[in-house]
């Protein structure tokens, strides 16, 4: 029996080894297929994509809701921005740093965060995402307040829109590895353990809070992670990327593609982004559009686009079988 | 003498749940506390499991003194529990919910990236044979009868490797059949694994079955302790308990 189980998921693994094979390949060839408009808007998808894995990490696999995510998203973006244009140190250092600041932040804030739950846990993230936020929106003289930062370039060989997009599609790709191993390692099961069940979890010698808070830096880093690479994608941040609204979209697109697998919220994120840019091009109306899709997967698809797609291929193996 | 407690107290409000009570269990045996409903079972356990912190008094497991350890550490140290409302994971399979107690025991959980499906299968399957599970390994954990989420929590708490096993109510709601299945199980272990167990139990004819100490404990305060001749043959007890029931 365990023989067979191992087998059976070696192949499953396989299989979807190939669709993943052919994604990359895709996302390689995807600049001399598309126009430059839609190439931009794909390198925008994959970053969103990283950010709403980051969220994911604590909410799909840990069971907790944060919802300001934002603002390590957009500490990763001003950290670049601020090192470069103000203190002018080098591109890849303040790419480190803005990740760096990120991830203390989410200590900081993460050791008040991690004692609650629920909604609770909610609503004191969306508190310290918003203090972050106009901390930065109201300090002009240092921040640029609500004029943002300007002038955050690349270096010179990552300038153009095809180099970048390279840029950020290894980064992706290499960021979305390690959250992949992280879901699926000891410290990503116990996660799920808590998830499921942190009484029980925690009379298994585990202390709940220190492995929430490890959760909880590590999203905050990736989030970061995603803010460092979109400030030299736009050339500029503002204080709009530490906003709770930019905190709703990783929910979103996760709610939206699933929150039970692993790619759920990259899809999610990918149809958001890709609408968002199609749609607008003959209406403004486009959140009405966008949140009748949320709706309507809520109400009849309530594991997610993904979700359904899986149960669907499950029930046709079991029938096959 | 595996675990002692001395003159524990814990109050909640004006209710005293927990009286001056003192008493210690032996290493390898099978004690039972017993009680009536509200005599403060549930709170003494939770003293001992660091669910609860006591007012006064103190807690010694294996002679070193446990009194403000938080659960975990206690997890650590060999005590674990198993809960009177059954507490399994509904989502995951029997072989995960395993898994869990083997990776925390075997302190491999802040192992970020290795595959955790690679750890422990042996020692896994081994326990679910021990539990009787084995043929519902890849079954999720609320899909699974009564009787058996109790043996899944049962076995979750061995992958903890205890030395001495806290159960509150471990056949509370089960059928005659179960029951004896569970017990003629919990037994074993105890003769095997050289485990000590520490249960509560509203079923007289399971408690004088199996145990080989018992101590009663009625409005908080312990009223009796020994062997379960001893316990039979108490004044005390036939008038506050087991007169009644008898």
């Amino acid at each position: 029996m365990e023989a067979n189980n191992t087998t059976d998921k070696n192949i499953s693994w396989l299989k979807s080894g190939w669709w993943l094979i052919l994604l990359v390949a895709a996302g390689i060839a995807a600049p001399y297929v598309i126009s430059e408009f839609y190439l931009l808007i794909l390198g925008e998808a994959l970053i969103m994509s990283l950010f709403a894995l980051s969220f994911n990490l604590l909410f799909g696999h840990m069971g907790q809701l944060p919802f300001g995510q934002a603002a390590f998203y957009g500490l990763g973006g001003y950290g670049i921005a601020m090192l470069m244009t103000k203190f002018q140190i080098n591109f890849w250092l303040s790419f480190l740093a803005g990740i760096g600041l990120a991830a203390l932040a989410g200590l900081i804030i993460g050791i008040f965060c991690v004692r609650l739950r629920g909604i609770y846990f909610s609503i004191l993230t969306l508190a310290f995402g918003q203090l972050i936020f106009v901390i930065i929106y109201k300090w002009h003289d240092f921040t640029g307040g609500d004029d943002g930062i300007q002038g955050v370039f690349p270096p010179e060989f990552l300038k153009t829109p095809i180099a970048y997009y390279y840029f950020v599609l290894l980064v992706f790709c290499i960021a979305a590895f390690i959250l992949w191993r992280i879901t699926n390692s000891p410290f990503g099961y116990i996660l799920k353990a808590m998830r499921e069940n942190s009484e029980r979890t925690e009379f298994l010698g585990i202390p709940i809070a220190r492995y929430q808070l490890t959760a909880f830096v590590i999203s905050a880093a990736f989030a970061g992670l995603a803010g460092a690479l979109w400030a030299p994608f736009y050339r500029s941040v503002a204080p709009s990327t530490l906003m709770w609204i930019k905190s709703g979209e990783p929910v979103m697109a996760t709610i939206l593609g699933g929150a039970g697998l692993f790619f759920g919220p990259v899809l999610g994120t990918f149809i958001i982004t890709f609408f968002h840019a199609y749609i607008l091009g003959f209406t403004h109306f486009w959140a009405i559009i966008m949140g009748t899709l949320i709706l309507i997967v809520i109400f009849f698809l309530p594991g997610g686009i993904l979700g359904f797609i899986k149960e669907k291929i499950d029930n046709r193996k079991k029938t096959d079988q | 003498m595996i675990l002692e407690t001395k003159k524990l107290v814990k109050e909640f409000g004006k209710l005293l749940a927990t009286n001056n009570v003192s008493f210690s269990v032996n290493q390898g045996d099978i004690h039972a506390i017993i009680g009536p409903n509200g005599a403060g079972k549930s709170t003494f356990f939770n003293l001992i499991t660091g669910y609860h912190l006591p007012d006064s008094g103190k807690v010694f497991f294996k002679g070193k003194e446990i009194t403000k350890l938080p659960s975990y550490r206690r997890c650590r140290l060999g005590i674990t529990r198993s809960f009177q409302i059954t507490s399994i994971y509904p989502k995951l399979t029997v072989y995960e919910s395993i898994l869990m107690a083997l990776l925390s025991r075997q302190r491999v959980t802040l192992n970020l990236f290795s595959s955790a499906e690679k750890y422990f299968r042996e020692e896994v399957w081994s326990i679910l044979e021990d539990v009787g599970l084995a043929d519902q390994a890849h079954v999720n954990g609320d899909s699974i009868s009564h009787g058996d989420k109790k043996r899944l929590e049962l076995a979750v708490t061995l992958g903890t490797k205890p030395e001495l096993l806290l159960l509150d109510e471990p056949t509370c709601g089960m059928s005659p059949e179960e029951t004896e299945s569970i017990m003629a199980m919990i037994k074993n272990l105890v003769d095997k694994k050289g485990l000590t167990i520490l249960f509560t139990e509203h079923d007289m004819g399971v408690v004088f079955g199996i145990a080989r100490r018992i101590s009663v404990l009625h409005q908080g305060s312990m009223i009796a302790d020994g062997t379960p001749e001893e316990v039979r043959a108490s004044e005390e007890v036939q008038k506050v308990y087991l007169g009644g029931a008898a």
